[in-house]
């Protein structure tokens, strides 16, 4: 891993000679350290031989595709970020891929800058935040998250939330809407002050939807409890894949 | 379908008018037949009856007078009534009675002549004209009463005799219920008749109406599943269109996505002010954003030829010059290609351009499967239908993909966008041709296009 250094190491993974020579030499204006592969085969070697930070793969490839490679890596480097991009937006591929914990899926055709930003947070392994007055649905939905390669924090108040926000380290919050003290309205307000890039996915027992209506506030998803961990990753890929605007 | 009341009902209607126009007919042969009875009873009043009877001495006047007021008074009522109200029952039941009266006027004025008791009989048979026996009451009632009164007080004048037996007139009586009892029978039966021919009527009334009906419904079914089967075509080409503008808008999405990537960097290289003449991306870029653009293009191009139906042009197509064309346009691969097209083959007359495009998509798709050589041949010439072959050594199809690949947006590669054969396929029948393939997996596939000889044109609906 080279985490620690400044530069990061990318694997630029598409069979589309056109589209990966572009995307390699956009980010390496960036800043990238570029290394490309024409497939998932040799995605996999490359991967096996040297360290890299994070994978940026196309989905659908002849041969290994991209959803393939990532159950791979994730075999390999449990610990490394992939990206996928499609033109499928609604593939069922692309839906198990953001359930197994894919960091992030950007839709195609996307904005350069767009890429650089959902690979910039990939890159620094950031936090999803669980925030849930209940201690134990806190904790277990933060671990269920961790056990599928979901970097994650549980904190059981809003006062907590805002100061682990501050750190600089979260880019997803998920919040119970309904807590004592800071109620979850309040809590995405404040936080959105601090860090407008954060996503939100709003989690409660009752019809969070019309209470958002109400505070007019936006949220990326919005999910009933109990949650099911694998909603949840789905959304925060899905939230992950789309903020980077 | 008309209800059985409604046949009852117009059976009924229709046996009142046949009556109605019966008891009319009737009416009027009855009138002439008073006016007639009418100068017949004068004429016997004035010949015969002075002589027949109350002596031998002439009392003419006293005759001709009766036969003439007497008879005129008989036959004018019912005459009246025949004119002003034909087909009434009063009609026919007055004139019943003038007619009896008749008989009994001509037996008086003949003097009681046996014979001219055989008017009586023959205007019964003559009432029963009307198929009604209720006219044969009155009638029978006057003939009665007549020879009844008659026998009382001028026998001679009914029976020709001064003093007949007490019970002639019981004789004459038994005649004449005899005649009405088989006339009535007729009347019945005769109405039974006309009740079944009215009834026959309108049930063929009522089957053609139901028939009519029917047809009726048939045609507004026949509108209806044509409007359905219209607007099942309208969605399947709706949904055909969405599949297609999917298809092709995926696959100008990565070329698109490449060129604006390139010309991203391009710009940003430029911007940011450091030097670029180093930069040897920038000049690769350029030669890819024209790549990418050609393949846009191309895509465009495919799509557009197979919406497009431009009507053939039939020129002389040197099939073996026309296949080194073709492999000459196709992009760059490590594929050996053998033209074995003999070079003094006839040469057929077709849609240069078509048939190009024809051989490019089939010599691309078989360099596509991968294999070591692909081989393009033809034959045909003079009589004989002409067949262009392609064949290649590749993996083969799978059977169950074989009965798709002509389909449009059809595609077994993970990228195109399933038009090639499509196109292939709509080309050749727009020739009069017929496409076929033969392959094996893991042995290769052998596409034969079989084109009529001389190449027939059909026309743009014949090829779709």
């Amino acid at each position: 891993m080279t985490s620690g250094s400044s530069t990061k190491k990318v694997l630029v993974v598409d069979d589309e000679a056109g589209l990966r020579m572009t995307i390699g030499a956009n980010l390496e204006l960036e800043g990238f350290e570029i290394v490309e592969a024409e497939s998932g085969e040799q995605a996999l070697e490359l991967i096996t031989a040297q360290p890299f930070d994070l994978v940026l793969s196309d989905i659908r490839m002849p041969g290994m595709n991209g959803v393939e490679l990532f159950r791979k890596i994730r075999a390999l480097r449990p610990d490394m970020p992939v990206v996928l991009m499609t033109a499928f937006a609604l593939e069922g591929l692309v839906q198990d891929a953001l359930r197994e914990g894919a960091f992030a899926v950007l839709p195609k055709p996307f904005e350069i800058d767009h890429l650089v930003r959902a690979l910039s947070s990939a890159a620094r392994s950031p936090i999803v935040l669980v925030v849930d007055d209940l201690e134990q649905v806190a904790e277990a939905t933060a671990a269920a998250l961790t056990a599928m390669g979901v970097r994650a924090k549980a904190v059981f108040d809003g006062e907590n939330a805002i100061a682990a926000a501050r750190t600089g380290e979260v880019d997803v919050c998920v919040v119970d809407m309904i807590m004592p003290g800071l109620t979850g309205p309040e809590v995405i307000e404040r936080i959105r002050a601090l860090d407008p890039h954060i996503v939100f996915i709003a989690v409660s027992g009752h019809d969070v939807r019309e209470m958002f209506r109400r505070a007019s506030l936006s949220v990326e998803s919005f999910l009933r409890k109990p949650v099911d961990p694998a909603d949840l990753i789905h959304a925060i890929a899905k939230g992950r894949g789309r903020v980077a605007k | 379908m008309a209800s059985a009341r409604t046949v009852d009902e117009r059976a009924h209607e229709l046996l009142i008018e046949h009556q109605q126009t019966l008891y009319r007919q009737t009416d009027r042969l009855f009138a002439g037949l008073m006016l007639a009875q009418f100068a017949f009873g004068i004429g016997i009043a004035l010949l015969f009856s002075p002589a027949a009877w109350e002596g031998k001495v002439s009392t003419i006047n006293m005759h001709v007078y009766v036969a003439l007021f007497l008879g005129g008074l008989i036959s004018g009522l019912p005459i009246l009534l025949a004119w002003k109200r034909p087909g009434a029952p009063i009609t026919r039941y007055v004139i019943a009675i003038a007619q009896m009266s008749w008989s009994a006027l001509l037996i008086h004025l003949s003097g009681g002549r046996i014979e001219t008791h055989f008017h009586v009989f023959g205007s019964l048979a003559f009432l029963a004209f009307y198929r009604d026996w209720k006219v044969l009451v009155p009638a029978t009632i006057v003939v009665a009463a007549d020879h009844f009164i008659r026998q009382q007080f001028w026998p001679e004048s009914v029976f020709g005799i001064l003093n007949p037996e007490w019970w002639r007139f019981l004789e004459h009586a038994f005649w004449v219920v005899f005649e009405d009892i088989v006339l009535v029978m007729a009347c019945l039966v005769g109405v039974r008749e006309m009740e079944n021919v009215s009834r026959s009527r309108a049930e063929v009334e009522a089957l053609s109406d139901s028939e009519k009906e029917k047809s009726k419904a048939l045609n507004a079914a026949l509108v209806e599943l044509k409007a359905t089967q219209e607007a099942q075509v309208r969605t399947e080409k709706l949904a055909a269109v969405g599949q297609l503008a999917a298809s092709v808008s995926h696959e100008l999405r990565n070329p698109l996505a490449a060129v604006r990537n390139a010309n991203t960097y391009i710009t940003r290289r430029f911007k940011d002010g450091k030097e670029i003449s180093g930069d040897a991306k920038i000049g690769q870029f350029l030669g890819l954003i024209d790549r990418e653009v050609n393949v846009c293009t191309k895509i465009i191009s495919d799509l557009l030829d197979f919406a497009r139906e431009r009507p053939l042009m039939l020129t002389p197509c040197p099939l073996h010059a026309l296949t080194e064309e073709a492999i000459e346009l196709l992009p760059a691969h490590q594929v050996l290609i053998r033209n074995q097209i003999p070079v003094d083959l006839p040469v057929p007359s077709l849609d240069k351009d078509q048939i190009r495009q024809i051989l490019v998509n089939l010599v691309q798709n078989a360099v596509e499967a991968m294999p070591k050589q692909v081989i393009v041949d033809a034959e045909g010439g003079g009589d004989r239908s002409w067949q262009l072959i392609v064949a290649d050594d590749g993996p083969g199809i799978p059977t169950d993909a074989t009965a798709k690949i002509f389909e449009p947006l059809f595609t077994t590669k993970t990228k195109g966008t399933g038009l090639g054969l499509a196109i292939v396929s709509a080309v050749v029948k727009r020739h009069g041709g017929a496409i076929r393939v033969e392959t094996a997996v893991g042995k290769g596939t052998k596409f034969i296009v079989e084109l009529p000889p001389g190449g027939k044109q059909l026309t743009a609906t014949e090829a779709l």
